[in-house]
């Protein structure tokens, strides 16, 4: 194949055109902070952590959705790009209720990795502390919606890997929430397989199984990257 | 382990026009998924919100997932999930039920119960609301009371029949 030059962070390199500027950076050992992304599952660019400065664009691009083009110009690490990840994760913290101490997923969360690689040492931003629903009717699992960043990565993972496509988002605004059916308990989803894969694609302390003490949950997320490069190969 | 009661909700009655209309509107789609917006759209007119009955009935037509259908429904500021009210009076102003008087109940029901379209009483047992064609011309005017039909009422008789409902006769 091919490749096309492209240009980040004053480095020239080849790469295969079709890329989105993560991948390429990924596979070039260049830092990039995601939240939404998950390997192998549609990307759809709404956590915006992985804002990208590219020459010509009149406005920062998110990579994950943004595919590389011949002598493209990108920056990833500037001022502006950093004070932007700041933000968008003081925000994470204050739209719900994250208290990390009591929390499952308590030194494997990702939102929490987040917070120390922003260097996060206070919020600026009033918490909203909305009232959350906690779901316990799941057999096996749990839903807290307290802890929930609406990555939707549970929802295209219950959707694109497993294909029983459970979870979806109701409402819009500060009210949206991740729904089960129609807003159902999870325990009663008529969709649900059990098959525990959102539970491994949920990147903080949301979705965690029952038998599990606080701060003992193991996350699989690469797991369901690995199951769909598999799945690939096979076709 | 599921019950499943929760989507899968009491049945709707095949006699209800409205049920008919909905699915001759779904047919007209080709029971295009892509189409759920305009069928919701059909829906929401017949019954001036979306019972999860309903909602239950097109997903599984369909063949959607149901919180797909629940995201699209809370998407949009246009479609409702409630009824007002504890009992609803809904009026059907289509043309054929508008011809026949569908105006003359709007407003003695005004007069009587100080109530306009999509306002609901104080006490919030009675909300009234109105369809743009039910489905049932050849009963026009027609007047839905809860889930009952009523065909060829006068302004008269529909009053009765809400006092009865809501209990002040
Ligand atoms: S357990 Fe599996 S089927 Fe159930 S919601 Fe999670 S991903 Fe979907
Ligand atoms: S439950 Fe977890 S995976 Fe799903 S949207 Fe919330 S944070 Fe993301
Ligand atoms: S990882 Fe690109 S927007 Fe979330
Ligand atoms: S106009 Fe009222 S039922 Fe058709």
């Amino acid at each position: 194949m091919n490749t096309i030059p492209v240009i980040i962070n004053d480095k020239k390199l080849d790469v295969d055109p079709g890329k989105t500027i993560l991948e390429v950076c990924r596979e070039n050992d260049i830092e990039m902070l995601t939240m939404c992304h998950l390997k192998g599952v549609m990307d759809i660019g709404a956590c915006r952590l992985c804002l990208v400065e590219v020459e010509g664009a009149n406005k920062l691009m998110s990579a994950c959705t943004t595919r590389v083009n011949a002598n493209m110009i990108v920056r990833t690490a500037t001022d502006k790009i950093k004070r932007y990840q700041r933000i968008t994760t003081e925000l994470f913290f204050a739209e719900r209720n994250h208290v990390c101490s009591v929390c499952v997923a308590n030194g494997k969360c990702e939102l929490q990795q987040l917070g120390y690689k922003v260097e996060l040492d206070h919020i600026r931003y009033p918490h909203l502390f909305p009232q959350c629903e906690v779901d316990t009717s799941h057999p096996w699992y749990v839903m807290d919606h307290n802890r929930c960043i609406m990555c939707t990565r549970c929802v295209r993972v219950c959707t694109e890997v497993e294909g029983a496509h459970n979870w979806d988002v109701m409402n819009r605004g500060h009210q949206v929430r991740i729904i089960s059916d129609f807003n159902t308990p999870w325990g009663e989803s008529i969709t649900c397989t059990s098959c525990g894969k959102c539970l491994h694609a949920c990147p903080t302390g949301a979705i965690w199984p029952k038998a599990i003490v606080q701060g003992q949950l193991e996350k699989k997320p690469e797991m369901l990257s690995e199951l769909m490069e598999k799945r690939k190969m096979k076709l | 382990m599921k019950s499943g009661t929760a989507v899968h909700t009491k049945e709707l009655s095949k006699t209800d026009p409205r049920v008919k209309l909905i699915a001759a509107k779904m047919k007209k789609e080709n029971y295009k998924p892509d189409a759920l917006i305009e069928i919701l759209h059909t829906a929401q007119n017949a019954y001036g919100y979306l019972p999860k009955e309903v909602l239950a009935y097109i997903t599984k037509a369909l063949h959607l997932p149901p919180s797909r259908v629940y995201s699209t429904v809370t998407f949009y500021h246009f479609f409702s999930l409630k009824s007002k009210g504890e009992h609803t009076c809904l009026v059907c102003t289509g043309t054929a039920c508008y011809v026949k008087g569908a105006q003359a109940i709007l407003n003695e029901i005004e007069k009587k119960l100080g109530l306009k379209a999509g306002q609901v009483s104080a006490d919030d047992k009675l909300g009234v609301q109105v369809a743009r064609c039910i489905g049932a011309c050849g009963l026009a005017p027609a007047v839905v009371l809860d889930d009952e039909v009523q065909a060829k009422v006068s302004p008269d008789e529909i009053i009765k029949k809400i006092n009865i409902k809501i209990g002040t006769v």
